[in-house]
């Protein structure tokens, strides 16, 4: 739908460039040098990225971050679509009890599981690896809910067609549930995504060794870089945080048309 | 072709009452079976039963005279055609076909080979591309037959396939189905609640009520010999006239027993006729096209009858129906029983 009123659109850009004004300015400033930046002049450079890439190890953390947002979202979306089948379609003993305890998880603040969590994998020898970021993330109690709840609105028909096709529960869930339960699973996977990737307390506590620091911990040690010799240098911390940004736009990109199918499912018949 | 057989099935669901209350039954291969009855008497349920969607708490499911109850649906040799169609929104119409073999490991070559010729039988090639979003009502109603029919099954279970179309379609593809009983020979049970479909499409019609199987044998022996006023009532259109014998015929005295007679066997006269007959007044008439249905009050109750439309003209009055008790059942009062005119 066009609005029709030429000052509406324009209060509508202007809101628009007011969000996005943060994101534009840190942007623009890593494209700076320190020195133009302090002296309230502009020099374009790519020296930021440059530094941030190389010396400062961005490179390395993009990838972490990459491997550990991609495996959490990958297991952590087939884990929940299992476990949203089974708790919709199979009556089983005390599964009203366990789906209980899963929607139960959700009303828990997740820094409350932080000692816990550190006590459990440093009993099992896995901190400072990349299991000890990835396993504690892969259940997701919103998602087995959310994925539930949206399995349970398809037809219970088109199971027992499958069934009496032939189909094991395995296959009615790999070729029937799956593809139409698709912008509900994209959906989650992206949103298991971005909550991974923004991640930063757990994997601060889990990690010591800098290999396997993620882009959320190396940016915040980027303040900390050199303490006491001079002022904090912006143009590299934006060209670090732009680098943080770039992967989350690109999946929103992506999987944008189904995020937003997925958000409004159930709104109109 | 595989034969059926039912011995004392119950079924309840956890926490609830009983909903099949010991039914049997033994279809023989290659039989049109119609299962019969109103809405919430089990005739749904029975048939998921032997489909194996649902387990019995007690009886036995004999396929083939091997017992089937923990057999799972894929395990049974069964094809099942369902009310919404069930078919898989994001195949297309060759692949909701096919699927059923791909399942079972057939070639992709093969299986559309297959699935293509199936489609030719039911006239489905222009769209054997489609999705089911794409086709109307009959469409996917021969697409959903068309599934059953590629895997070769021995048993077909229909749950009221034809409830979704319009009358004329239904009317078709009531011959085509009963046209696809012929060219298969597999064996058949069809779930309705429409006494045409079933009058028309069975070898045998099993008449359920209240999860109790009231009558099991072929469409005439049900219409002409119905075993109580349940089932004489239900087959019929309009429905059996059930009058007090006493009211009918001084011969038949003070008896309890209600007379049922169909409308299509009473007559309308204007003038008193010779043989028995009762005064009524035409409180209503319907034209239904060359036949007519008359409403008349009469000393013995309402009754209705059918007529062609050329006997009568359409209005209301006074005039005399007449009937033969030659023609007639006779039902026990009390149990609703069919008893024999005699007795």
């Amino acid at each position: 739908m066009k609005p029709d009123n030429r000052l509406l659109t324009i209060l509508a850009l202007l809101a628009g460039l007011l969000f996005l004004s943060p994101v534009l300015y840190s942007i623009w400033m890593s494209f700076q040098t320190a020195t133009a930046y302090y002296t309230g002049g502009f020099e374009f450079t790519l020296d930021n990225y440059g530094r941030a890439i190389g010396q400062y190890n961005f490179a390395r953390y993009l990838f972490n971050s990459l491997l550990v947002s991609g495996l959490v979202t990958l297991i952590g979306i087939t884990v929940a679509t299992m476990a949203a089948f089974a708790f919709a379609r199979f009556d089983f003993p005390g599964g009203n009890l366990m789906f209980g305890a899963v929607v139960a998880t959700l009303m828990i603040p997740s820094h409350i599981s932080l000692i816990p969590n550190y006590l459990t994998l440093a009993g099992v020898g896995l901190l400072d690896t990349y299991a000890g970021l990835i396993l504690p993330a892969i259940s997701n109690g919103f998602a087995a809910f959310f994925l539930r709840q949206y399995i349970r609105g398809i037809p219970r028909a088109l199971d027992e067609a499958a069934y009496m096709d032939g189909a094991t529960p395995l296959k009615v869930l790999w070729r029937v549930i799956v593809p139409l339960a698709r912008p509900a699973i994209l959906s989650m996977g992206l949103y298991i995504f971005i909550t991974e990737w923004n991640s930063y307390i757990w994997p601060l506590v889990a990690v010591g060794d800098q290999d396997l620091y993620t882009l959320q911990v190396g940016l915040a040690r980027l303040y900390r870089i050199n303490p006491g010799e001079g002022p904090i240098d912006w143009p590299l911390v934006m060209a670090a945080s732009t680098i943080t940004l770039l992967p989350v736009i690109a999946g929103f990109v992506l999987v944008e048309r189904h995020l937003v199918r997925g958000i409004t499912m159930g709104a109109v018949k | 072709m595989s034969g059926i057989e039912l011995r004392d099935i119950r079924k309840s669901y956890a926490g609830g009452p009983e909903v099949l209350h010991g039914v049997s039954m033994r279809i023989e291969p290659g039989e049109f079976i119609v299962i019969v009855g109103p809405s919430g008497c089990g005739k749904s349920t029975l048939l998921r039963l032997i489909a194996g969607l649902e387990s019995c708490r007690e009886g036995d499911i004999l396929i083939d005279g091997k017992r089937a109850n923990q057999l799972a649906p894929q395990d049974r040799d069964i094809a099942m055609i369902f009310q919404n169609y069930a078919l898989y929104p994001h195949m297309t119409v060759r692949e909701n076909i096919a699927f059923g073999l791909e399942l079972r490991g057939m070639p992709k070559a093969q299986r559309h080979a297959r699935a293509d010729s199936v489609a030719a039988t039911l006239q489905l090639t222009p769209y054997l591309g489609r999705k089911p979003g794409a086709l109307s009502g009959g469409q996917r109603q021969r697409v959903a037959m068309g599934r059953a029919m590629a895997r070769n099954s021995s048993t077909f279970l229909m749950d009221e396939p034809l409830s979704n179309l319009d009358n004329a379609l239904r009317v078709a593809m009531r011959t085509e189905i009963k046209d696809l009983h012929r060219q298969l020979g597999a064996t058949m049970i069809y779930v309705t609640h429409d006494q045409t479909e079933a009058l028309s499409l069975a070898d045998r019609i099993a008449v359920m009520k209240d999860g109790h199987l009231q009558q099991f044998d072929t469409p005439e022996a049900i219409y002409d010999r119905p075993q109580n006023r349940f089932v004489a009532s239900f087959l019929g259109m309009p429905t059996m006239n059930f009058l007090p014998a006493e009211k009918l015929s001084e011969r038949l005295g003070n008896s309890t027993r209600l007379v049922g007679l169909r409308p299509e066997m009473l007559h309308v006269e204007l003038d008193k006729p010779l043989g028995p007959a009762l005064p009524a007044k035409i409180v209503l008439s319907e034209m239904t096209g060359s036949d007519i249905i008359v409403h008349c009050e009469t000393p013995a109750g309402r009754v209705t009858v059918v007529t062609a439309r050329k006997h009568l003209p359409r209005g209301t009055g006074d005039c005399w129906i007449s009937y033969d008790l030659d023609d007639a059942l006779f039902f026990d009062g009390e149990t609703g029983n069919r008893v024999e005119a005699a007795a």
